[in-house]
């Protein structure tokens, strides 16, 4: 008997043990401490640790970095900081819950693809305009005035802007070692690209003269409205708005304009430009150029026409690539929005002053930037002749250039670049003598009241616009009107209308004529 | 007679040999095709697709998968870890609350009952979940995260009171106690060997969704060093997609050495093959598992 009870006692123990070792396994995360006094004004004596979330993947050798930085962040600003990555799955998921669940979380990246400007409306982020001068002045500087302008949802900040200028525009990339051959014209404008496509065609037939896949939206018609008809960026809803006329937004579906950039398409498909199964090609534009089974992309922007190069100098230094870029032929070239690329306080922040105070470091000090744009000097990268220089290849090396992702603090007087660079240098030297301001990024579009429709009015898109703009319905009007038709029952009116007067407030709130 | 009764069995014979091969064909040519794939230059691959027969034979896929084995072997490990202690604990947990809920002499056996049913019925959503474990439970980038939400599985604890109560009867509860086994001791001693065919099913159960698991390390896990084996390669075959749809619009240069296809199928080998393996050896224990709790449950 006394043996039993002993067991018992024995299993009864262990369980309480297990309880109580789950209940730990628990608790044993680290909360966010805040460092904040009560009149607001930060603590410097108090260690706090940073929780910084990314976007991507976390580069291999990021432990190594991240203890560099905690180094000098512990002796500038006694504060650590911890390196979160979202990975690109499911990212936008990631984000919202982040955003949404309160978590203690200092700093967040942004972008206008990230809908920065959805969620600071909805209040995610923290005002950033009395914090600045307190706990980061030299930031506040270092960022011209007209950027921090730019990036104000509602006359208020909530992001510090990326003061790189880049261009994002398109441009055609083609291949110019088949062109010169064949003696083709090179491509400037829908004619002449179409003239060298149809060479292509003649001279390599087992070739694609362009290289499409299954986001068909983005690979035609988001480029044809760059080039021709010069819209404001990728419009949704089929709603149309010039860049010249931001004030006039009209009717896109349906219109003249539209009729002939289908009647385009269709001709491509029946020359045989589109392959019959585009809508389930899932290959990169990239990949299919530079393994040679397509001659040309219709629009792709400067940097990655440059990494494409790059790749084709190692696999085939025979083959040569071009580029032309569509602003030369519009004549104007939008540099990035300062929303494209920052980095936010959420609201849920324990700390905002102190990340606020880190994040200064990390754009303005050049042992933090370098560090955190190209890894450890000697061990991920060296500097030759001005020139950033890799030490390995893309799969031996930890921390590649930018491998952080860190875009949004890119700091153009510390940055370094690869040779090959020079290049896409060269290409925005030529867009900035055209260059106009994008000052229509900022417009924050809420479809809290048409989510349903917005939801209905894509399934239409997909089934019914898709094909028309690859090029696979045979009569375009009648397939137009199809299309036009369903979206009518999915809602299209009220989208349109409650977008249009989105629009036009936004416009009038900017002041933009 | 005979003579007839033996055509019809060839029929039936010949009939679901048939099915069985075409059956059998339609599983693996797929993954000859991944395995073929793994073995062709990427090139090759997006240029003349996927072939059977690789058109440019090269081991640069698996080259690049082994640059960096111990990412692969990290996982594996987190994914093995998980799925045994899951596994463990949660038939402990499970096998416990389906005897509590069993006994007819527990008081609240009902109200207990209807609360586990109720979950299935009606969750919290995905929010709330997640901010109970982030926020209330702290358990963000813990290996506890990946084992706790799955330790108690609502539809299982159910199979297992349901196993538990019609296969042992009430009395022999009782003759336990009138012999003088506590209620735990009756648990372990009685109930437990009872019910090995109700474990094995159970524990089949439970292992698959903890070695298929991704979601959790999706939605809790920053730390790479934690992702479990599936969500890993999920992860790496994702990246590539996400890259194509943000298309040229957004400028995002991804200096990172994007996986190729051909290093995508090798990863997918790399990462199936032990366990493919692992499989016929196991599987005996498996099946057996499975007949007797069908004969017997």
């Amino acid at each position: 008997m006394t043996f039993t009870k002993k067991r018992k006692q024995r299993m009864s123990i262990l369980i309480a043990v297990m309880v109580i070792m789950a209940l730990l396994a628990g608790c044993g995360g680290g909360g966010g401490s805040s460092a904040q006094k009560a009149d607001g004004t930060d603590d410097k004596s108090q260690k706090v640790q940073l929780q910084f979330y990314m976007l991507g993947d976390a580069p291999k050798d990021l432990p190594a970095v991240e203890a560099e930085i905690n180094k000098l962040a512990e002796k500038d600003l006694n504060a650590t900081v911890k390196f979160n990555y979202t990975t690109w799955t499911d990212w936008d998921q990631k984000y919202k819950l982040l955003l949404s669940s309160g978590q203690p979380i200092d700093l967040i990246f942004t972008a206008d693809w990230t809908q920065y400007q959805a969620y600071a409306k909805k209040g995610a982020f923290l005002p950033l305009d009395d914090l600045l001068p307190k706990a980061a002045p030299a930031l506040q500087k270092f960022v011209p005035q007209e950027m921090w302008d730019g990036v104000k949802i509602g006359g208020k900040i909530y992001t510090v802007p990326g003061t790189y200028k880049e261009y994002v525009t398109n441009g055609f990339v083609w291949r110019e070692d088949l062109r010169e051959k064949y003696n083709l014209p090179k491509p400037t404008d829908i004619k002449s690209y179409e003239a060298y496509m149809d060479g292509i065609r003649q001279h390599e037939p087992n070739m694609k003269p362009v290289s499409l896949n299954s986001d068909i939206k983005g690979n035609l018609h988001d480029r044809y409205s760059e080039l021709v008809t010069k819209s404001v960026g990728a419009l949704p809803y089929g709603i149309g708005i010039k860049y010249e006329k931001p004030t006039e937004v009209y009717k896109y579906w349906g219109s003249d304009e539209q009729k002939e950039e289908l009647s385009i398409y269709k001709r491509w498909a029946d020359k045989g430009f589109i392959p019959k199964n585009v809508l389930n090609v899932k290959d990169t534009l990239q990949d299919q150029v530079t393994s040679g089974k397509a001659a040309s992309i219709f629009g792709d922007n400067p940097t990655r026409f440059n990494d494409m190069v790059i790749k084709l100098k190692a696999s085939h230094p025979d083959w040569k690539l071009d580029y032309y870029p569509f602003p030369l032929t519009t004549g104007f070239a939008t540099p990035v929005h300062p929303i494209h690329n920052g980095f936010a306080i959420p609201k849920s922040s324990p700390n905002p002053a102190r990340a606020l105070a880190f994040y200064e470091k990390l754009v303005t000090d050049k042992r933090y930037n370098l560090l955190t744009q190209y890894g450890i000097e000697g061990k991920n990268y060296e500097v030759k002749d001005g020139y950033y220089q890799m030490i390995g290849t893309g799969s031996t090396n930890g921390f590649s250039r930018e491998g952080m992702n860190s875009w949004a603090w890119r700091n153009p007087e510390y940055m370094l670049f690869d040779s090959g660079f020079d290049r896409v240098k060269k290409i925005f030297a030529e867009l900035d003598k055209i260059q106009k301001p994008d000052v229509f990024t900022g417009f924050a579009e809420d479809y809290t009241t048409y989510q349903a429709e917005k939801a209905a009015l894509e399934q239409v898109e997909k089934q019914y616009l898709y094909p028309l703009q690859a090029g696979l319905i045979d009569n375009v009007d009648q397939g137009l009107q199809t299309f036009l038709q369903k979206a009518n029952q999915a809602g299209l009116e009220k989208i349109q209308t409650e977008y249009t007067k989105q629009w036009e407030a936004y416009v009038k709130e900017k002041n933009i004529k | 007679m005979a003579i007839k009764e033996d055509v019809y069995t060839r029929i039936f014979q010949i009939l679901s040999y048939a099915v069985i091969i075409i059956a059998s064909i339609a599983c693996l040519l797929p993954f000859l095709l991944i395995i073929s794939a793994s073995l062709t230059s990427n090139e090759s691959i997006i240029r003349d697709g996927y072939h059977f027969i690789p058109q440019e034979f090269s081991l640069e896929g698996y080259r690049t998968v082994f640059t960096f084995p111990e990412e692969v072997l990290r996982a594996y490990g987190v994914t093995i870890f998980t799925t045994v202690v899951g596994t463990t604990l949660g038939l402990f947990l499970m096998t416990m609350a389906g005897y509590v809920l069993a006994r007819k002499d527990f008081k609240y056996r009902n109200a207990f009952s209807f609360y586990i049913y109720f979950t299935t019925l009606f969750g919290g959503g995905l929010v709330p979940w997640y901010i109970m474990l982030t926020k209330y439970l702290g358990l963000l980038d813990t290996y506890t995260v990946l084992i706790f939400p799955g330790l108690m599985t609502p539809f299982l604890i159910i199979l297992m009171k349901n196993f538990i109560r019609s296969s042992m009867p009430e009395e022999l509860f009782e003759s336990a106690k009138i012999d003088g086994a506590g209620d735990f001791k009756i648990y372990y001693r009685i109930v437990l060997p009872l019910s090995t065919p109700g474990i094995a099913t159970v524990g089949l159960f439970l292992a698959l969704a903890y070695w298929n698991d991704w979601f959790s390390s999706s939605l809790f896990i920053n730390d790479p060093h934690k992702y479990q084996l599936q969500y890993y390669l999920y992860n790496v075959i994702n990246s590539m997609q996400f890259i194509a749809q943000m298309g040229a619009g957004t400028g995002v240069s991804l200096s990172n050495d994007m996986p190729t296809e051909s290093t995508k199928m090798a990863m997918a080998i790399v990462v199936t093959g032990p366990i493919l393996l692992l499989y016929p050896f196991i599987q005996r224990y498996f099946v057996k598992g499975l007949t007797i709790g069908a004969v017997k449950g």
